[in-house]
């Protein structure tokens, strides 16, 4: 009886990391086919364009009151902090190096694509699992209407972009209030501030910024939408694919960022 | 049927995409596959729409439509594409308060120069429904 109830278990760790497996490979060959069809030129239309720029809209303009306000008072609480801390243990010289190295290139993306994500991706979710269980994704093939084109790639664009630049708006905005700090609080000249920055930029790691945060933005996207086309044709299925996709995408941020705090300094000796 | 031409399916099985209007919905096909501008896809849309009398449905989504006018919106879909065979499945069910083909084959006769053949799918229970119009006779789904 122990003998089978071991051999259950056995059985039941070998179909989780065959499901897993297959998952995976079915998520790496998915994410393949969207991201080389990025790079066609015959799947672009102005039908393609139109839905590009309505998502860019949803996904980075209609966000901006409450991202503006979400990274002006982050960047206020962090700076304010960080600058404070420093002055007390007398290390005040890193306050450029903490801005650059931390701020910028660490927090920065992580905050907007958790904002994105909380919004965006669930959107995105929501509306493919609905298309699927009204058969809408049904029509698109009726009529010849590539959905990858149509549907997918377009919103995998706007998420890339959208979190690409307001990775970038914030890190201004960081910048922008630790210029106010160091002025007011700290009695730091603009120049000296400026000089400050300058001297901890590390040109490397801001690309590594920009790279973290398009990959962020790709998969922000691509996880929802590939949850919501597994949505049946019942609407009990909506739920469970919004559900399954968000839980997904925020074990994808992680994983991501993560990998990024590895891989990044391993490039950096290389290079 | 000929399988070079495209089918054009008016069908429950193929709905209105309901986060476009009317009007985009009808002028996707021509800006997908004849990579027309927005404007001119949608000037296009129009003109069908205006064929129809229904031009003040443009701006309005699938749910805020009745059954009639979404029938028409979606045949009007159906023939946006160029040298098309208009199917209709089971127009009936699409439209169950609708007692005879009447108004089918006045839509029909409407949109002729848009498409190249049309054929009506339906149940054999339908059948006197469709012998009440203009002498065309439906091909029987058994």
């Amino acid at each position: 009886m122990i003998y089978s109830g071991m051999l259950n278990v056995l059985e039941s760790i070998g179909k989780k990391g065959l499901q897993s497996t297959r998952s995976l490979r079915d998520a790496t060959s998915f994410s393949y086919r969207i991201f080389a069809r990025l790079f066609e030129r015959r799947a672009y239309n102005s039908a393609v364009s139109m839905v590009l720029i309505n998502q860019i809209y949803f996904t980075a303009v209609q966000i901006l009151p409450l991202f503006l306000t979400v990274a002006v008072c982050l960047s206020i609480a962090f700076v304010g902090i960080i600058g404070e801390y420093l002055l007390r243990i007398g290390l005040f010289s890193f306050f450029g190096r903490l801005l650059m190295g931390f701020m910028v290139t660490e927090i920065a993306p992580f905050v907007t694509v958790l904002l994105i994500a909380l919004r965006s991706s669930s959107a995105i979710n929501a509306e493919i699992a609905v298309m699927k269980v009204n058969n809408e994704l049904n029509t698109l093939a009726v009529f010849r209407i590539d959905i990858i084109n149509y549907l997918f790639l377009p919103r995998v664009i706007s998420g890339i972009v959208s979190v690409v630049l307001l990775t970038c708006l914030f890190a201004l905005i960081v910048l922008t209030c630790g210029l106010i700090y160091a002025g007011f609080f700290f009695n730091m000249s603009a120049g000296d501030y400026i000089a400050a920055l300058l001297e901890s930029t590390n040109f490397f790691d801001l690309i590594a910024m920009l790279v973290k945060s398009a990959v962020f933005g790709f998969f922000i996207v691509m996880i929802p939408i590939r949850y919501g086309i597994r949505a049946t044709n019942e609407l009990t299925s909506i739920p469970v694919a919004v559900l399954n996709g968000m839980v997904n995408v925020f074990i994808a941020i992680v994983i991501i960022e993560v990998l990024s705090l590895v891989i990044t300094p391993m490039i950096a000796k290389l290079i | 049927m000929s399988c070079r031409h495209q089918v054009g399916l008016v069908s429950r099985e193929a709905p209105l995409i309901s986060n476009l209007s009317v009007l985009e919905n009808i002028a996707l096909i021509r800006q997908y596959h004849s990579r027309l501008s927005r404007c001119r896809a949608e000037e296009l849309a129009r003109k069908c729409l205006r064929r129809l009398q229904l031009e003040d449905l443009a701006g309005r989504r699938n749910p805020s439509l009745r059954e009639e006018q979404r029938f028409c919106v979606m045949v009007l879909r159906a023939v946006m594409l160029e040298d098309s065979i208009l199917v209709l499945d089971r127009p009936f069910e699409m439209m169950p308060a609708l007692g005879e083909s009447r108004f089918l084959y006045d839509i029909i006769h409407k949109v002729a120069e848009m498409h190249r053949e049309c054929h009506v799918f339906d149940y054999f229970l339908n059948e006197r429904r469709y012998m009440g119009g203009s002498g065309h006779e439906a091909e029987n789904r058994t």
